[in-house]
């Protein structure tokens, strides 16, 4: 099966909010919750006139990629709203091309509520090491001692108990 | 470990590394006009001795740059942010290169200092030292020490160069990692089991020998920011990425938490009421491993019905956790074939710290996990060795040594590691009872910014009572600028050599040794110092080592061969050490060679005979934390609504250390006090707004992170702050006292046994305050960032 991704062309994404609000309109999530989120960075001078000054939309554990809407053969719904059109869905395959066109863009591929999709454990360890059934015998006195052995460390026999 | 041992790690590529590399470089090699020297750092910088794999750039006798060395089987080439920046460290306009000395008068007084010669700053040690020793007697003096620095550790100063018995860590209840050893010590005859992570394997994840861990608890831990006790940190997500699954008990929630099965996120302080609770479904169940247990354990039926006063659903009410959570994850520990604990600080930080860490090896014993590919790498009888107890014997006579404070009273404590009580010290020096404390030394501590608790009481009777007092150290500190006489200098790990034994020694997987790559003027290690400075004052003591060199190999590598052999075995630069696994099965645990442990009944001791013997209970048993806000305590409720919890590390700092290194500083501004949204909406507490925080025993002003990280119950505090940019004067002293969290920490309430403190599980109250104290990150740089 192709893997889905989204293509995102940070150059010129302006923090709209667009991409989080249809999201949360598109999922219902309360406030707090969101499936894309925009990080920023900025501004700030990196010499005396150029100034470093973006931003990232980036998707949380809760972005299925739209998946009632793609399974319908639509655009994730982020895409569709982007005020500067900057998100891109597809499979990789499509996108890697885009990617190596243009730069200050990234691709991601979100993986939605990853415990679950990790699945309950479930042991495959194949170690089958049976302790020795040995009748052990006791040191009869024990030092207790983490460290070297000129260390007086105090010495305790099994009458002192 | 043999001699013969020490030969170079095989090295396991990482896929990112490119294909030019430096793979398979001898342990100093030219590369362009740049000499190379491979290290693996210990102290200091402070850190745990991990030991990662440095290269150390030099041009012309300077430092240039460090890369991480590929060549290192465990980092790989990785490394942490405080050892990429060490050139910021060695460099840095503020670090002290030259003895300085000053009038006991003028303590306080950062202008006072007068720098002296190495010849007149011994000669004072030694007319102060010799009439000290006159007057009261050598164990008048204090030796103090912090973590993660050499001479803190090896207990050269302190025995050999001084000959106190009261070698003092300065922190409540010895309440980091040496609780955990001694619980180990005392229930397995070994000392601390830690998760197997293949790190001394030559194959590592992938050698024939190992099996993933498939389950791996992580209690009270944080090891990726702290890399503690020597564990390389991110070994973690290694393991996670080949799909090792986590469960996670922390009060707090971190990064882990979001990736684990199970995150149990359980009332701080409350840790062995969830931990006996889990045996309990592990025995009802019948999820243990049968032929161990009849076998290998001793009073499994014993501690069968103590653990069943603590079902799941009596834990889950202390703990305040969904019931079905304990089960979930007693099962899924069982389950994990193999599994394993990563047992961390918070063991150790509260009252029954001994207790939550006798749960946790019991837990580890009866799943048969103990000594197993993948579960906990146990220490053998060969190791332990080269860390503590140096000079004991021949420095210290015994008539002095039975004076050592706390020795009547907690002698589980004082014979374990060879320390004075510290909460009885702290009486001593106030009272000058059962006789005076006169006379101080820090070994690489700034022990009123980070590891004492009342650190306003220690200042106050270390002023008071210290007549001479000597610090040793990198950087000036609020604990030096207030209570020392004398500023010893020391090398940062570029500038020296020595070892490094990951885990101070037990259960070591790597050992490593530290090549000198520069020199800031003859500096001295801290081993080298004790020589130097102990040949001084104990010519006779140090007779046998023409120089610091055949010392460090002598008292690191357990030969005498006039440093030809450290020379010869140091050229590996790190060897990984050869482990064997169900050590018990083949007598490798016992100085008789017989299989079984080192203990008293040859067994795991459930039934711990050592704890009954100490005058504590042999079987473990919750205690609910003294300083709770509940309804067990109406009045610290009413005060204190909030449980109050401390000490989580962040990567850029160790400790109190590095509040000068301007790229770690950047990273971590300001003392941070994280607040749950709905507390600080009651408060009346904005996202980064500072606030008071405060209980019986101190406040302090931090700035607010108003964060879902702790719940609406808790709080979390960072420790070791203070501010090297302001002034050192008193009573400002870095202004170390205003955001110490530690002022909100009590002295004196260990467990019985002497151990353990209740520094993550306190009570507080919190209000916003109007003024703002937020860094000024352009002063951090203007001041610090000018290397010299």
């Amino acid at each position: 099966m192709a893997t889905y991704g989204l293509l995102i062309d940070y150059e010129y994404c302006t923090n709209c909010g667009s991409c989080q609000v249809s999201c949360k309109e598109e999922h219902n999530y309360p406030v707090g919750k969101t499936g894309i989120h925009v990080f920023s960075d900025g501004p700030w001078y990196m010499d005396d006139d150029n100034i470093n000054y973006n931003h990232w939309p980036l998707v949380t554990d809760l972005c299925d990629l739209c998946a009632e809407r793609t399974g319908r053969g639509k655009e994730p719904i982020c895409v569709h709203h982007c005020l500067a059109n900057i998100i891109s869905y597809g499979t990789v395959e499509e996108l890697a091309p885009k990617l190596a066109a243009k730069p200050k863009q990234f691709l991601v591929v979100p993986e939605y509520l990853p415990r679950e999709a990790k699945g309950e454990f479930v042991s495959k360890g194949t170690r089958d090491h049976k302790a020795a059934h040995i009748e052990v015998q006791g040191t009869g006195s024990s030092t207790f001692g983490a460290h070297r052995a000129d260390a007086k460390v105090g010495e305790y026999t099994e009458d002192a108990v | 470990m043999e001699l013969s041992d020490y030969k170079p790690a095989p090295v396991v590529k990482l896929d990112t590394l490119s294909d030019v590399n430096d793979i398979g470089k001898p342990w100093r090699y030219d590369d362009g006009d740049m000499i190379v020297t491979r290290t693996c750092p210990w102290s200091p910088p402070g850190c745990h001795p991990v030991g990662c794999g440095l290269k150390l750039y030099v041009k012309d006798g300077r430092l240039e740059y460090v890369e991480g060395d590929e060549n290192h089987p465990v980092t790989q080439g990785r490394l942490c942010p405080r050892c990429i920046a060490l050139k910021d460290y060695v460099y840095n306009p503020a670090r002290i290169i030259k003895p300085m000395k000053r009038d006991r008068a003028d303590r306080g007084k950062e202008d006072a200092w007068v720098e002296c010669s190495w010849e007149e700053a011994f000669d004072i040690v030694k007319e102060n030292y010799e009439r000290i020793c006159e007057q009261y007697g050598p164990e008048s003096i204090i030796g103090m020490s912090g973590t993660g620095r050499e001479g803190g550790t090896m207990s050269l100063y302190p025995t050999m160069v001084f000959g106190t018995p009261n070698y003092c860590y300065m922190q409540s209840g010895y309440a980091c990692y040496t609780p955990r050893l001694a619980a180990a010590a005392y229930i397995t005859g070994t000392t601390y089991s830690e998760w197997d992570y293949a790190g001394a394997l030559p194959g590592r994840w992938d050698d024939e020998r190992y099996d993933l861990t498939e389950v791996l608890v992580m209690w009270g831990k944080a090891p990726l920011e702290s890399n503690p006790d020597g564990f390389f940190g991110h070994a973690v997500v290694d393991a996670m990425r080949r799909g090792t699954r986590v469960i996670q008990i922390d009060p707090r929630v971190n990064w882990l938490s979001a990736r684990a099965d199970i995150f149990i996120q359980l009332r701080a302080g409350t840790d062995t009421a969830l931990a006996m609770a889990m045996l309990d479904v592990i025995i009802k169940e019948e999820l243990y491993d049968k032929d161990f247990v009849e076998y290998w354990c001793y009073g499994f039926e014993q501690l069968a019905e103590r653990v069943a006063t603590m079902p799941a659903e009596k834990a889950a009410e202390i703990c305040e956790v969904p019931v079905e959570k304990i089960y979930a994850a007693a099962r899924m520990y069982a389950q994990g074939n193999p599994s394993a604990i990563m047992w961390g600080l918070a063991v150790d930080q509260k009252t029954d710290g001994m207790q939550n860490s006798q749960c946790i090896i019991a837990l580890q014993a009866i799943t048969g996990n103990l000594d197993r590919p993948g579960g906990q790498l146990m220490p053998g009888a060969d190791s332990g060795h080269n860390e503590l107890g140096f000079g004991y014997k021949e420095c210290i006579p015994d008539e002095v040594f039975q004076k050592m404070i706390g020795l009547a009273e907690y002698p589980a404590y004082c014979n374990m590691i060879l320390n004075s009580q510290v909460d009885m010290m702290l009486q001593t020096l106030e009272t000058d009872e059962p006789y005076p404390i006169r006379m101080g030394f820090y070994m690489g501590d700034n022990a009123l910014s980070n590891c004492a608790m009342e650190p306003k009481r220690w200042h106050d009777a270390l002023v008071d009572k210290l007549e001479f007092c000597i610090g040793i150290d990198t950087f000036m500190n609020a604990s030096i600028q207030a209570t020392c006489d004398l500023f010893l200098p020391i090398a940062t790990v570029a500038e020296r050599e020595g070892t490094v034994f990951t885990h101070y020694a037990p259960c070591t997987v790597t050992a490593g040794f530290m090549h000198k790559a520069i020199d800031c003027g003859d500096l001295p290690s801290d081993m080298a110092l004790a020589y130097r400075l102990g040949k001084h004052l104990h010519p006779e003591r140090f007779a046998k080592w023409a120089n610091e060199h055949e010392l460090v190999e002598a008292f690191r590598l357990g030969v005498e061969d006039h440093g030809k052999t450290f020379d010869r075995v140091s050229e590996c630069v790190v060897a990984q050490v050869p482990i064997e696994y169900y050590k018990y099965e083949k007598g490798m645990f016992r100085q008789d060679g017989q299989p079984g442990f080192a203990t008293p009944t040859g067994r795991i001791e459930l039934w711990s005979t050592a704890y009954n013997q100490f005058g504590d209970d042999p079987l473990p048993y919750y205690i609910e934390p003294e300083f709770s806000p509940t309804d067990e305590h109406p009045e610290i409720k009413e005060k204190y609504p909030f449980i109050l919890t401390t000490g989580a590390r962040v990567t850029p700092f160790f400790h109190s250390e590095g509040r000068q290194i301007p790229y770690l500083r950047e990273l971590n501004p300001d003392p941070l006090l994280e607040i749950n949204p709905k507390t600080a909406q009651e408060k009346h507490i904005a996202d980064g707004q500072w606030v008071r925080v405060w209980n019986m025993f101190g406040e302090a002003l931090m700035k607010a992170k108003v964060t879902d990280a702790v719940d609406e119950k808790t709080i979390h505090g960072q420790h070791g702050w203070w501010f090297p940019e302001e002034t050192g004067d008193e009573p400002n002293l870095y202004g170390t006292f205003r955001s110490q969290i530690n002022n909100l920490c009590p002295n004196g309430h260990m467990g019985k046994l002497g151990f353990g403190a209740p520094n993550k599980c306190m009570c507080c109250d919190v209000e916003p305050v109007a003024e703002s104290y937020d860094t000024d990150m352009n002063l951090i740089w203007e001041k610090f960032g000018k290397l010299v």
